[in-house]
């Protein structure tokens, strides 16, 4: 199963899309545990584009839901300024200061995080929940 | 999200409800900064009824404790849903935030406390 969704880079668009995911990350056979968490890691994927790619500017972003039987594959796509994710070093926990939790949340939550060096019109970030881990 | 605020003695009491996310936290930001701009002893925060809770919403407490730990002012988070519960486990915040089963608790512990 796949569905694209097409955005504009603004939180306005944020829990419409958590609504549309829960139903499909429901459909791909999640829990309601797994599926609140794969929730908050595209959120948080998508609060690093309008922050960061687009430094609260508008632009596009896209989102691919994938479902596979042994996993569900996540694909964040901008044309913003080039923001790596994996890059950021993994906060000390417990975390006394503000900000900062967003990519560790994405690299808790999902199995895989890939950012994708090759496209060079923005950023591509995969992230992968495997099934068998759930 | 809807954010209401009222006093139950000399404790301030923030009711919340919604999906608290990058687009609502920076309302609920400016509301909490109203009480520790005043330097509010006592704050309590029901989150009964928020059923999300993204890193900025976590990033809006985590302030909002550093700021009342400043004036030896007091946070109360009270009726965590097992959502919100799981991402401060993931984060790990257990055990900077005082954590309450529920608002009656919560005002308890601040009169046992005078």
């Amino acid at each position: 199963m796949e569905r694209v969704f097409e955005l504009e880079a603004k939180s306005e668009v944020l829990r419409g899309l958590r609504r549309e995911l829960r139903l499909l990350l429901g459909d791909a056979g999640w829990n309601q545990k797994a599926t609140e968490e794969i929730v908050l890691a595209l959120d948080e994927a998508l609060t690093n584009v309008i922050r960061h790619a687009y430094s609260g500017k508008s632009g596009p972003m896209k989102v691919v839901f994938r479902d596979f039987p042994d996993r569900t594959e996540l694909t964040v796509e901008d044309r913003g300024a080039r923001f790596d994710p994996t890059r950021i070093p993994e906060p000390k926990l417990p975390r006394e200061k503000p900000g900062g939790l967003g990519v560790y949340f994405i690299k808790k939550i999902m199995d895989e995080m890939i950012y994708d060096d090759s496209f060079i019109q923005g950023n591509r970030l995969h992230m992968i929940k495997r099934k068998t881990t759930s | 999200m809807k954010i209401q605020m009222n006093h139950q003695g000399d404790v301030n009491v923030v009711e919340l409800e919604g999906e608290l996310d990058f687009h609502s936290s920076p309302e609920l930001r400016a509301r909490l900064g109203e009480l520790t701009s005043k330097q509010a002893a006592k704050i309590l925060v029901n989150l009964k009824k928020v059923d999300y809770m993204d890193s900025s919403g976590i990033a809006t407490f985590v302030e909002v404790f550093q700021k009342t730990k400043r004036y030896n002012g007091r946070l109360i988070l009270a009726g965590l849903t097992p959502a919100v519960r799981g991402i401060f486990e993931i984060a790990k915040l257990e055990s900077i935030f005082e954590i309450a089963q529920d608002v009656q608790e919560a005002i308890s512990r601040f009169l046992n406390s005078k």
